[in-house]
């Protein structure tokens, strides 16, 4: 028992680090734009795709596709919303909404026709390998701790970082803030709205795709793998408030922890149901989020 | 209550008008059946028609209320599972078990609505398509399934009258689903109608245009806003009901499909929601579309792989050049193409 | 005119619009007989979507026999050769355009009788539509028995039922090992899983094993390493899963990851496909799957191919893979009609029905032959990954490439 509950904690953590990340880019668009990204999934899938045609087809090793699959989604995101979004962005929410969705449906069927609808896994050689804490050399049991998910929690953690340091240290940065907090006001000041909701949302796509080439690594998916990560990045952002990247991950923890407690319980058929009423009873009694201030 | 860009232009003559186009159509969909029309052909129109309800039902949480609602799904599949139980264990005729379905579907929504609606804006998005998630989870799980038969779904009588050879009955059974549906839309639009003539429905324009003002002016927002969503739930349950027993089957995993929600809200927005007419124009013509799709070769063309794509294509061009939907082109004086510009101006960043 | 009674015409001319489209719908159309004799099958099958590749496999069976048997003249009814024709439609699996389609093909396009789709939802929803038209449909890709237990007269299934799925590869374990004594069972909570789960979880009872773990987890779960935790702190010798094939890759994936290991491991749905091997490499190893037919199996038919050896053989001149199961069973499918259509002498759906309730002819896909509720009685195959990097059939004895490898080491020692 204790060591079934050691082990769901060290997943715990190392799945919140990637958690973290898919909710990144979700609540910096959320922040900034006001626009609920329902194509955020996609981008995640697309980032997958990459990592998997990079690797299966050129050899490279999945975690060096990374940085690919980052460029490609930022020109994607940057394209989108320049070329699409942008035209609508002050209609009411239900727009963008919809608009969005149908982006959704039009990207997961170009993967689909591109890479056909068959489940793919990224399985490099050192795949799955690992090393145990607490061995217990009578049961040969311990607690496992898979390299892969390990570099994924590091690498999910550093891009957080690297994100708050460009939000709060660079001229953009500031400009992307100031723009989430009154656009009006930020435009009076000098800031061009347009350009800068490009490149909010291109680095939210970004981050997607960094997210998309992790999780590539660590479960089998396909092009409609991206809905149920849209609704975990929902669940995270409103967990832990909107507007604030340490938010984001202790709301990426708490998730985690709950749907792993969850998972080892006779509750698992209904690890969504759970995460979801805990959204809704945080909404009730805190409607900006457990941690939240209004804004980035 | 002139809010629709029709009303404003037909002033005092919009009763008649209404009437008689109202009129025409129903005509024309009772007299459908009626022609030598295929199996197929009916069952096509039976699936717009019952979209067309469903766009119109979300259409008075999502369209009045101005309160986006992504959860409907779950009062289809309890209007579904409501039936479905009620005919398989209590054994009581298809009718009342669909009422029984659809009141299950209301009361739900009365339940989560009291906590759920207290929620504005994209938050109460969001909480309604996490319940609908946790209604699917909670039906199909171990826990309930001596009600629900859990995962396995539930088998529905199937529709035979007695006395009938199989085809003559095949017949009847298309056209009693088809005329149901039609029944369904007419329900629907009258209770849409009504609505829009009572204080109830003057009290949701106001909570769509300023909840807090409308609270000052001494609404119960709560209870207008609950009403409306349990007016929402009855009628999706009521479809949810006329699936169950059209299809003869249910799975948890099918009725409490997503897609449900979503072609509702597509259908009431490209229609122009907050409307009488446009959910019902924009569901009915998005679901023919859809359907026509499916087989359709245009030009020798086979579009089928590309259907959802173009679909989802459709819904982008539509966003982006006609937000308001529909019904805003035909409430126009006159056409011209700077409509689609002049949304643009007014909603680029 | 002012603007209002344009508004006003406007709308009318709209309502008069919406009348024209109701009367002016495609009236239906008789199929083209094209020739003096054409059997006409009709089939929705999952081309996009979920399912995809499966009913791309289903599509290729109908596809190959039927070129293949008209070349050799076609079916023989009565005094009569006759062409077959496929009327084929995507059914993007969605039950609900499933039933659509099959409708379009009953009253619009006129099909003599209907094969089946791929997938429990869509089997569900098109088998309603071939009992309210009363056309008998042979289906390839439904083995839920709740679409067999509601008293349907026109549905036949060339898969064996859902609970019987994991029953061979628990035989095939304890004839290994009689000593094995726990088991954990994965439930992927849809219909065809959960029967799967419930046959399997009878079956462990009756051979004296016993359930330490049982748990059903949500369909489309992305991360199951928690269910894996709790399953490895009952360190089972077994681990069951019945779920599709993305599962059976996640268990798999996940189980390294947090080093879980068991004896054995077998998937009701998965493992007997190439993607499994091609998806997980070497952590495919050791893993058994079930499956009704594999190229291996010994079965001498009175059909075109007559064994499995030489239907893989046709199939990978036109595809240029080897069969799944999925293609074998389309096959059987319309074999199962082929025969039916012979026996009666005709085409009538009465006559073809009553053929298809007793049918029973050796093929390459084994004995075709229907229980009473219309499902076919079929014992499964067992397949496992070896470490060469393939798929070996290994039960049937008399079929089996290579012997069942028993116990699977730990990953530690891999």
């Amino acid at each position: 028992m204790i060591l079934t509950l050691g082990q769901s904690l060290v997943n715990a953590i190392l799945l919140s680090g990637m958690l973290a990340l898919v909710a990144l880019g979700f609540s910096i668009v959320w922040g900034v734009l006001k626009v609920i990204n329902l194509a955020h999934g996609s981008f995640i899938m697309l980032g997958a795709y990459i990592t998997f045609t990079c690797w299966s087809a050129f050899g490279l090793d999945p975690f060096l596709t990374i940085p690919i699959s980052m460029l490609a989604l930022f020109l994607v995101g940057y394209g989108i919303q320049a070329g699409i979004i942008n035209w609508v962005i002050r209609a009411p929410l239900l727009v963008t909404f919809l608009l969005t969705f149908g982006l959704d449906i039009v990207l997961v069927n170009l993967a689909l026709f591109v890479w056909k609808g068959d489940v793919r896994s990224v399985s490099p050689a050192y795949a799955g390998n690992g090393f145990t804490l607490f061995f217990n050399p009578a049961t040969e049991q311990g607690i496992q701790v898979p390299y892969v998910r390990l570099a994924a929690f590091a690498i999910s953690l550093l891009l957080a970082a690297a994100l708050h340091l460009f939000m709060s240290r660079t001229r953009l940065g500031r400009a992307i803030q100031a723009t989430g907090q009154d656009k009006d006001a930020a435009q009076l000041s000098g800031v061009r709205v347009a350009p800068t909701y490009a490149l909010t949302f291109a680095i939210g796509a970004a981050l997607a795709g960094a997210a998309g080439s992790l999780i590539s690594l660590m479960q089998p998916f396909d092009p409609g793998m991206g809905g149920g990560y849209r609704l975990r990045a929902f669940i995270i952002v409103v967990l832990g408030g909107l507007g604030s990247i340490p938010g984001v991950i202790m709301g990426a923890a708490l998730f985690a922890l709950v749907d792993v407690l969850v998972g080892i319980s006779p509750l698992a058929p209904l690890k969504d149901g759970v995460a979801f009423a805990m959204l809704v009873v945080v909404l009730i009694i805190r409607p900006s989020g457990l941690a939240g201030k209004a804004f980035y | 209550m002139p809010t629709s860009p029709f009303d404003r232009l037909l002033g005092n003559r919009r009763r008649l008008v209404y009437g008689v186009a109202g009129a025409v159509a129903l005509a024309a969909l009772l007299l459908a059946p009626h022609l030598s029309l295929s199996g197929f052909t009916l069952t096509w129109l039976t699936t717009a028609l019952l979209l067309a309800v469903r766009a119109q039902a979300w259409n008075f949480i999502g369209g009045y209320t101005g309160y986006a609602a992504f959860g409907n799904v779950a009062f289809y599949g309890l209007g579904a599972y409501g039936t479905a139980v009620a005919m398989t264990r209590l054994h009581w005729p298809f009718i009342p078990s669909m009422l029984a379905g659809a009141l299950l579907a209301a009361a739900y929504s009365v339940l989560i609505g009291l906590p759920v609606l207290r929620m504005r804006g994209q938050y109460f998005a969001i909480a309604t398509l996490g319940v609908a998630e946790a209604t699917r989870e909670l039906v199909s799980s171990p826990q309930l399934s001596g009600l629900t038969a859990g995962p396995t779904g539930i088998n529905l009588p199937f529709f035979r009258p007695a006395g009938l050879t199989p085809l003559q009955a095949a017949e009847a059974g298309t056209r009693y689903f088809y005329l149901a549906a039609v029944a369904l839309l007419v329900l629907v639009v009258a209770a849409t109608w009504l609505l829009t003539r009572t204080k109830l429905g003057h009290s949701l324009v106001a909570i769509r245009e300023d909840e807090d003002a409308a609270h000052m002016l001494g609404i119960n927002t709560t209870w207008a806003k609950v009403a409306a969503f349990a007016l929402s739930a009855f009628f999706t349950g009521l479809v949810g009901g006329h699936y169950a027993y059209w299809r003869t089957f249910i799975l948890p995993e099918e009725v409490f499909n997503i897609r449900y929600t979503l072609d509702a809200i597509l259908g009431a927005v490209l229609g122009g929601p907050g409307t009488v007419v446009g959910p019902v124009l924009g569901g009915f013509s998005y679901d023919a579309l859809s359907t026509y799709l499916t087989f359709s070769k245009p030009f020798g063309f086979d579009l089928g792989q590309f259907h959802v794509a173009i679909l989802g294509v459709f819904i982008v061009v539509v966003i982006v050049f006609l937000p308001r939907g529909i019904a805003d082109l035909l409430g126009r004086r006159r056409f011209h193409w700077g409509i689609f510009l002049e949304n643009i101006r007014k909603n680029r960043a | 005119m002012t603007s209002r009674s344009r508004t006003a015409s406007f709308l009318f001319a709209l309502t008069l619009l919406l009348a024209a489209g109701v009367i002016l719908a495609p009236a239906a159309r008789a199929a083209d007989p094209g020739g003096a004799c054409t059997i006409t099958f009709g089939a929705a099958v999952s081309l996009t979507g979920a399912t995809a590749k499966e009913g791309e496999y289903v599509k290729n069976g109908y596809d190959l026999f039927i070129a293949d048997v008209n070349k050799g003249g076609g079916f023989k009814v009565g005094n009569q050769r006759c062409q077959v024709a496929l009327k084929i439609y995507d059914d993007e699996s969605n039950p609900d355009t499933s039933a659509k389609l099959i409708e379009k093909l009953v009253t619009d396009d006129k099909v003599n009788l209907l094969l089946g789709p791929y997938g429990t939802g869509p089997v569900f929803s098109a088998s309603a539509i071939a009992e309210k038209y009363d056309v008998p449909m042979v289906e390839p890709g439904g083995a839920g028995m709740k679409i067999f237990t509601r008293g349907f007269k026109n549905i036949f299934g060339t898969l064996p039922g859902a609970p019987s799925y994991l029953k061979s590869a628990i035989d095939a374990i304890l004839a290994k090992d009689a000593k094995a004594k726990t088991v954990a069972l994965l439930i992927e909570n849809d219909s065809f899983s959960q029967e799967v789960a419930d046959g399997a979880a009878a079956y462990v009872k009756a051979k004296g094993l016993e359930l330490v773990y049982s748990q059903q987890y949500p369909k489309g779960t992305k991360d199951i390493s928690s269910l894996l935790t709790a399953v490895k702190g009952k360190n089972p010798d077994i681990v069951l899963g019945a779920s599709h094939l993305a599962d059976a890759e996640l268990v798999m994936k996940q189980a390294k990851d947090i080093g879980l290991n068991a004896k054995a491991w077998a998937f009701s749905v998965g493992p007997a496909t190439p993607e499994f091997g091609k998806a997980l490499g070497k952590d495919a190893t050791y893993v058994l799957g079930v499956t009704p037919w594999t190229p291996a199996l010994r079965f001498k038919g009175e059909d075109i191919y007559g064994t499995p050896q030489r239907f893989a053989e046709a199939y990978k001149a036109k595809y240029g893979a080897l069969p799944s199961y999925h293609a074998a069973s389309a096959v059987a499918t319309v074999i199962a009609f082929q025969k039916a259509i012979e026996a009666a002498g005709s085409t009538d759906p009465a006559a073809v029905r009553a053929q298809l309730a007793k049918l029973d002819v050796p093929t390459f896909y084994g004995r075709l032959k229907f229980a009473p509720e219309g499902i076919i009685v079929k014992p499964m195959a067992v397949i496992q990954w070896y470490p060469d990097g393939e798929m070996y059939t290994v039960e049937p004895a008399d079929a089996a490439e290579k012997p069942l490898i028993y116990p699977a080491p730990p990953w530690t020692a891999r």
